[in-house]
């Protein structure tokens, strides 16, 4: 049995030592060990010039070590050479330290290695220690894990989740909190904290030290609760050391700032985060991950890749996959490259045409199917990565000039005799998949180890996910674009010769999409054995194909714009009675309450259907509930806090040039001094469309009173498109709809010339130059 | 991918806006009936086109709209055969 657990590791504030956090397994007390750490770096050039910078670094304060050593740092290393070992004399200094020895090389001299991965996360690896890892006391007090951090099925930490939120003094959460606002209530767990604001604080701070919650569960917590509460106690002129979340005490400010940051094309906000040393901080709101893997999947994926479990809920499944990478890389002595270099190489236009190819997306035959069966590739880029051994280092590999794998149409070749650090990373993490899987098919399993398998095996999803579009991200350290580019090749050869397999079973195809099919028997009396199909097929292209199911119904969605079919917009319902809902309202975060109402009636409704007919037969019941819909919204009593419409601003308010309804809340947020970023999200009632008042166009959420009057035209045409969207394939168009509620024509708008846009006047006035906004 | 070389259904979606000032000169509405079927056409394959990856995206429209095109002639013909039975 283990001693206790590892929690984390964090940095300590000298810049020479890390702080191990260690649960005792008997007691549930965390301890705190200090431990001297400070970890090198690697400087890889010419031999010449690599001596002259050891000379010159030596003399350096910020150095504490310097040394050649003899290795092979590189992915790419075949043969071992001579490279500089650098420790900073402060962790802190790392960073700054790698700039000034890469600009002497300028720029192109040296190669950095180990520079931007942090003291912890550099501890656990060379310690073979990982975050939540069962510890044993060695000799000499150091910490020994008793398993291996990829351990399947392991016993995780108890740990201690507190709620925590904060009230300000007569003021309601989520409303805008004014600048000299004060806290008077504070809830931990199921305790609550009132009186004057000192002595909550002081409350606070004795309550977590004496409760010694491990998790501080917050909603919104980075952006609100925790800043407040350092903000209040700076105020009231606490000291750290008077007033520690933290099982240290830590300064009260942002460990990292916050920032705007652009993911697949939308730009995304993360809130500035605070540390709270020796515990966690969670942030529901702050926390893709944590919203769909929770804590069980958070502490596998911190297991995975080393990183602290308040990092991990705040990363991207992305970083997460890249840690793991590390990981690995590490453990079989290859080093982590600072800044990658290996530009794309050059090819003509016709390669580039040819290789720089997605995925087959078919497009679907518009309308309501019935007996539609659905075929999915579990995992299938993760899974060709690993059969083809497809990693950076080995495509194009000098040793193997006749591997038997090869990208279909492009060429490039696998290295058949060395496994690449992508497949090696993967594998792992493809039998976890599975044996969770495998796990949760166990008769008689509580409900509760259900749960935290599902949660793991949602996070190990996302992570596979991720992992093949890291390979063609510029950045990404172990990335090549010719890798990713081979995964998509492989793919599209597969899924041809699926529809060819599929057609000769006795199916028509009826969409396809990358790695999922959907088909229809030729001879619906007599149709194939789906599974045998699946069986049969996985078992030709050596890669899973899974059954997901026979369809009631589906209907395939048109696009808006030319009325073919859109390749991931549809819903249906699955003979075992589950929907799946492809790119309707409800699977976005921007759709109105009331429109997820209409949707969900209409679904309801639709459920009752065995065939496509029965859907058919259902539109005339559908279409009356619209119009009910359409007739409570026209009383003007629909409570408008189901009216918000959601935006994520792409840009800081000041740089928009039009006049949106998105401005408009913007506006009136800033006048009441609640400032967004680009990213964040700005949510407001329409009501008065038409109107060219910042004021009166609409009224953003935080400043309902709930007795506004919105604009009925506006949110009927709403309800028409949701309408059409789902029930287009069926005949409805928006236009008939609003005809028949009538009265919903969009009212003219009067020409520009807003006594509040002094940047027009000025234009007005020939003072033509940069046009500045208004400031709020 | 789509950044560097535009994907084919980009390629073909601007191409398609070169032909909205050939759609303005038609007079008749059977005759822009008729080009919207073209339209649509050259949409209907692009699974199929993208697959091909010819450097040249003529080769890969009329691809597609001829063979809409010929399912439409057949599917018309099959109607007539019906029709006389």
């Amino acid at each position: 049995m283990p001693d206790g657990w590892l929690l984390d590791i964090t940095e300590s504030p000298d810049g020479r030592s890390v702080v191990l956090w260690v649960k005792d397994r008997s007691n549930g007390r965390v301890r705190r060990t200090s431990v001297d750490y400070r970890p090198p770096f690697l400087v890889a050039g010419p031999r010449a010039e690599l001596l002259r910078l050891a000379e010159r670094l030596r003399r350096a304060p910020t150095v504490a070590g310097c040394q050649p050593i003899v290795g092979r740092p590189s992915l790419f290393d075949r043969r071992p050479r001579t490279v500089l070992r650098v420790v900073p004399a402060v962790n802190s200094a790392r960073r700054t330290l790698a700039r000034a020895v890469d600009a002497l090389g300028g720029y192109a001299t040296f190669t950095l290695y180990d520079v931007d991965l942090s003291p912890p996360q550099l501890y656990h690896l060379e310690h073979r220690l990982y975050p939540f890892a069962p510890v044993v006391h060695g000799p000499d007090r150091a910490l020994v894990a008793t398993e291996a951090a990829e351990t399947v099925e392991y016993l995780p930490p108890p740990l201690r989740v507190a709620r925590l939120e904060v009230h300000l003094a007569g003021e309601r959460r989520g409303r805008i909190p004014p600048p000299d606002g004060r806290i008077g209530m504070v809830r931990l767990g199921d305790r609550t904290l009132d009186g004057p604001e000192e002595a909550v604080l002081r409350a606070l701070a004795d309550e977590i030290a004496r409760t010694e919650p491990d998790v501080l569960l917050t909603d919104g917590g980075d952006e609100f609760d925790l800043p407040w509460l350092y903000r209040r106690a700076a105020e009231r002129g606490l000291r750290p050391e008077e007033f520690a979340l933290g099982r240290e005490p830590a300064p009260f400010a942002p460990a990292r700032p916050a920032r705007a940051f652009t993911s697949y094309g939308r730009v995304l906000h993360r809130a500035a985060t605070y540390p709270v040393p020796g515990r966690f901080h969670l942030d529901r709101a702050n926390s893709f991950l944590y919203d769909d893997a929770e804590l069980a999947g958070l502490v596998d994926a911190a297991r995975l890749s080393r990183l602290s479990l308040q990092t991990i809920a705040r990363q991207s499944p992305g970083t997460c996959f890249t840690a793991m990478e590390m990981a690995q890389a590490l453990a079989h002595g290859v080093h982590v490259p600072w800044k990658k270099n290996r530009p794309e190489e050059f090819r003509t236009g016709e390669a580039l045409v040819a290789s720089d190819r997605g995925g087959v997306i078919l497009l679907p035959p518009v309308g309501v199917h019935d007996r539609v069966e659905e075929f999915d590739f579990a995992s299938l880029y993760p899974h060709l990565m690993v059969r083809k051994n497809l990693s950076a280092e080995t495509l194009d590999c000098r040793c193997c000039p006749a591997s038997p794998w090869r990208a279909p149409g492009l060429g490039y070749r696998s290295c058949t005799r060395r496994q690449g650090l992508i497949p090696r990373t993967l594998e792992p993490l493809l039998a976890r998949r599975l044996a969770y899987k495998a796990a949760l098919r166990t008769p008689g399993l509580a409900p509760e180890a259900a749960r935290r398998l599902r949660q793991r095996i949602k996070m190990l999803k996302w992570i596979l996910v991720t992992a093949f579009g890291y390979q063609g991200y510029r950045n990404a350290r172990f990335g090549r674009i010719e890798c990713h580019e081979a995964i998509n090749a492989y793919a599209r050869e597969l899924l041809a010769g699926l529809l060819a397999e599929a057609e000769r079973a006795g199916y028509r195809v009826v969409h396809g999409i990358v790695d999922s099919l959907w088909l229809r028997p030729l001879a619906p009396e007599d149709p194939p054995d789906p599974e045998a199909f699946a069986r049969r097929a996985s078992a030709r292209f050596d890669l899973p194909l899974g059954y997901e199911g026979r369809y009631r119904w589906i209907v395939f969605l048109p696009a808006v714009t030319h009325g073919l079919g859109v390749p991931n917009r549809y819903y249906g319902l699955y003979e075992r009675g589950e929907f799946k809902l492809r790119g309707i309202g409800g699977r976005r975060h921007d759709t109105p309450t009331f429109l997820r109402r209409f949707e969900l009636e209409v679904l309801s409704l639709f459920e009752g259907a065995a065939d496509a007919e029965g859907v058919r037969a259902r539109l005339p019941r559908a279409l009356r509930r619209a119009d009910l819909f359409a007739e409570r919204l026209r009383t003007g009593a629909w409570p408008v806090d189901e009216l918000l419409i959601a935006h994520r601003i792409g840009q800081a308010p000041e740089a928009f040039v039009t006049f949106t309804d998105s401005v408009a809340a913007l506006r009136q947020l800033g006048e009441a001094g609640a400032r967004r970023g680009a990213g964040e999200t700005v949510r407001f009632a329409i009501l008065d469309r038409a109107s060219r008042s910042w004021r009166a166009r609409v009224r953003a959420a935080e400043l309902l009173t709930g007795e506004e009057r919105y604009d009925v035209g506006a949110y009927l045409e709403l309800l028409a498109r949701e309408a059409e969207t789902l029930l287009a394939p069926l005949g409805v168009r928006r236009a008939d709809l609003l005809a028949r509620w009538d009265g919903a024509a969009r009212p003219p708008r009067a020409p520009f010339r807003s006594p509040e846009a002094p940047g027009q006047q000025a234009l007005a006035a020939g003072a033509v130059g940069t046009f500045s906004p208004p400031t709020a | 991918m789509g950044r560097t070389a535009p994907t084919y259904r980009q390629a073909l979606e601007e191409r398609m806006k070169r032909w909205d000032a050939f759609a303005r000169l038609l007079t008749t509405p059977e005759d822009r009936a008729a080009f919207e079927l073209v339209r649509t056409g050259a949409r209907r394959y692009a699974a199929q086109a993208t697959y091909v990856g010819s450097p040249d995206l003529l080769e890969s429209i009329l691809l597609s709209v001829l063979t809409d095109l010929a399912g439409r002639l057949r599917t018309e013909a099959a109607e007539r055969t019906r029709g006389l039975r």
